[in-house]
């Protein structure tokens, strides 16, 4: 069985996060990557079903080469060998152009693949929104926010627990099939420093010249959902002001200033 | 699962990546094995690194290696809440002698150096072991459940060293042997106002002590360098006197920003960095009995490599001169059970000496009268030299009123004076 999972290298850090002014999408390239958190999840949950089921396991990504380090962990837990799709006209793709990228991307090296998992969003755009798309792309069932699968014979039965209706559901659907991994359901494994020492050797970078993609269709270009404006929140200086002494009468004069500035 | 290398090195600081450098270069299978996310994500240091014994152990630096400012100017000021007296050292033709950088540009420089050498560069893993066989020879390292062996390990893990202290080379750190020290990096919108600030030119950099106030008088000292577009402003306190601080540790560097004096130096640029970090303090005291054990050389803060002499701070050059010699013993030992040769390599080059040197330097260094009596001796003689009042203006009449104002005879001031002469 090949289990496909799909992961970023998000931007991690607040701190790092940056805006191209004129395309209004955030700037990968030159920041400090790391794999999307939620991710963990969902390769940890991909890990279990080759280990009950065997076959591999086989993460996918679209990133700058500054994603590699992200991938080399994934690997470092156990994922049997990593796909990064890189390419520059692959730059400010939306979820759609990303979807796109990640289902092709399957089609041509892992065709043969039963299931594709994805964690339950990023952690620096949070739409949730490329398990289905690549679903879409695909053509195949998917259900979100999966914490438990079984397989049997070519069909996945999955269960998923919704918490404002306090109800456990089950589904059946044929495979392949795409499940997104509730966040926070999985226990991640630890990386393991052998795996990592070769992890490099397991990484194959795919161009758009081996995928062959319609370059209307990637990145920017490719993109539906455009930027049509943004309002930056702005900092307002800092006043530095600093209450010290005892406790309460700091905090009160505290509270008085803040009823003073309006804000309270 | 097993794996084989030549030489593990642990750390990837500018002393373990200065020898896993060296020995790839010399043909050596090297792996360096790093905790933080990239070589130098996880280090602080004040800001400046000497260049006369890196021209000699890592040239190589010259060509490319990230070097920010040049040092023109050199400061040190005795600072109160009320006032700061400073001497000022700057030469008339720019030389290149000492430069300001961030570290993490330095090391992230020479990991690349390393990795292109052949050096296999690991981030992100933890080592919990030094592995010995049965004879007590360091065979490898245990990261988790898994083991690497090799057949000449390097420790170079920093000042913190666990891994020295679990294989029973070490004791625990004692707060005598090290200080903390928590900086601030501020970034300017535009480095010709932090230039003119500073009374620089273009790429020329500053070096700057401060003892007394930032500390709360108490044994340490203030800093401030500049990189490129910003100052690293920050506090050093020893540990043995961190107990007696009024403000917390990681408080001190932006109580040293808004000290109206640093304040207008600083005013308008944006904190970019915070961080902190313990630091060697006591040089060759910290030092482990042996720098060489069968299959295992320490080098680096692991080594107690750097030396503080309060104004003069040494790290990064006896970091990779130590990195480089360690790489140096290996190429030449052929085995593992002739590692002796690094310590007698220390001892003949300038890293022990210098050290030696400064043996006693924190006596001086850890009393009150450097970092509480003299600042205010000095900002009080200077005020009331400089203040026209009713008594004869002359620098006895001054330093008369002065002492007759604190609790501090002359005889102090002169032992002390000696005590300094002597030890620093």
């Amino acid at each position: 069985m090949k289990f496909v999972v799909l992961t970023k290298a998000a931007v991690p850090l607040s701190s790092a996060i940056r805006i191209d002014p004129k395309t209004g999408t955030l700037i990968r390239e030159g920041v400090p990557l790391s794999v999307n958190q939620w991710d963990r999840d969902a390769v940890e949950f991909a890990l279990k079903l080759r280990d009950k089921y065997g076959g591999e396991v086989i993460a996918i990504s679209m990133a700058p080469p500054s994603g590699i380090p992200a991938l080399e962990s994934l690997i470092g837990m156990g994922v049997d060998r990593a796909i990064l799709a890189t390419d520059r006209a692959f730059a400010g793709a939306d979820t759609w152009a990303t979807s796109f990228v990640l289902a092709k991307t399957i089609e041509k090296y892992v065709p043969d693949y039963t299931l594709v998992i994805a964690g339950e969003e990023t952690i620096d755009s949070t739409t949730a929104h490329v398990g289905a798309q690549v679903a879409s792309h695909l053509n195949i069932p998917y259900v979100y926010y999966v914490y438990d699968a079984e397989i049997h014979g070519n069909k996945v039965r999955v269960r998923r627990f919704l918490e404002d209706e306090g109800v456990d559901e089950f589904y059946e659907m044929d495979l392949p099939a795409l499940i997104s991994v509730a966040k926070g359901t999985q226990m991640p494994r630890e990386i393991s420093l052998l795996r990592k020492i070769n992890a490099r050797d397991r990484i194959m970078q795919a161009t758009n010249k081996e995928l062959g993609l319609d370059p209307e269709c990637v990145g920017l270009k490719g993109s539906p959902t455009f930027v049509a404006g943004q309002t930056g929140a702005t900092f307002p200086p800092r006043k530095r002001k600093i209450f010290a002494g005892d406790p309460r009468e700091s905090v009160k004069a505290l509270v008085e200033e803040l009823k003073k500035e309006g804000l309270l | 699962m097993s794996s084989k290398f030549d030489v593990i090195v642990v750390g990837a600081g500018p002393a373990g990546l200065a020898a896993a450098y060296k020995l790839a270069s010399a043909g050596f299978k090297v792996l360096v094995l790093e905790r933080g996310r990239e070589p130098g994500s996880k280090q602080v240091y004040g800001g400046r690194i000497y260049a006369y014994w890196l021209d000699k152990y890592l040239p190589e630096f010259r060509k490319d290696a990230p070097t920010d400012r040049w040092v023109r100017k050199e400061r040190v000021s005795l600072m109160t809440d009320e006032s700061v007296t400073t001497i000022e050292f700057e030469v008339v033709k720019p030389e290149k002698t000492s430069f300001v950088t961030s570290l993490y540009s330095f090391t992230s420089w020479l990991g690349k150096l390393a990795a292109s050498a052949g050096a296999k560069i690991v981030t992100e893993v933890v080592v919990d072991e030094l592995l010995r066989d049965e004879k007590g020879r360091f065979i490898g390292v245990r990261s988790g459940q898994d083991k690497v062996y090799a057949d000449y390990i390097i420790d170079a893990e920093g000042v913190n060293r666990l891994l020295l202290e679990r294989a029973g080379i070490v004791p625990r750190l004692k707060p005598e042997l090290v200080a903390v020290g928590a900086k601030e990096v501020l970034k300017f919108d535009n480095r010709k106002i932090m230039e003119d600030r500073l009374g620089l030119s273009e790429d020329e950099g500053l070096a700057w002590a401060f003892a007394g106030w930032p500390t709360e008088y108490l044994p340490g000292g203030g800093f401030l360098y500049t990189y490129r577009d910003s100052v690293a402003l920050g506090v050093v306190v020893y540990l043995t006197a961190w107990r007696q601080l009024v403000t917390p540790v990681y408080d001190l560097a932006e109580r040293l920003r808004t000290h109206p004096y640093i304040a207008r130096l600083v005013a308008g640029a944006s904190l970019q960095e915070y961080s902190a970090h313990l630091t060697p303090v006591a040089g060759i005291s910290m030092a482990p009995p042996r720098f060489s054990y069968d299959g295992l050389l320490i080098a680096g803060d692991a080594a107690g490599f750097l030396m503080h002499a309060g104004v003069l701070i040494r790290g990064v050059d006896f970091a990779v001169a130590s990195g480089v010699l360690a790489a140096e013993a290996i190429k030449e030992a052929g085995r593992p059970d002739a590692l002796s040769r690094y310590d007698d390599k220390l001892k003949s080059s300038f890293i022990i000496r210098d050290l030696a040197a400064f043996r006693n330097a924190d006596k001086v260094l850890s009393g009150q009268f450097a970092f509480n009596d003299l600042p205010k001796l000095v900002n009080a003689l200077m005020r009331n030299y400089f203040t026209i009042e009713d008594r004869p203006p002359t620098i006895a009449s001054a330093l008369k009123t002065t002492l007759g104002e604190s609790n501090v005879s002359l005889t102090k001031v002169l032992i002390n004076m000696m005590y300094a002469l002597a030890y620093l």
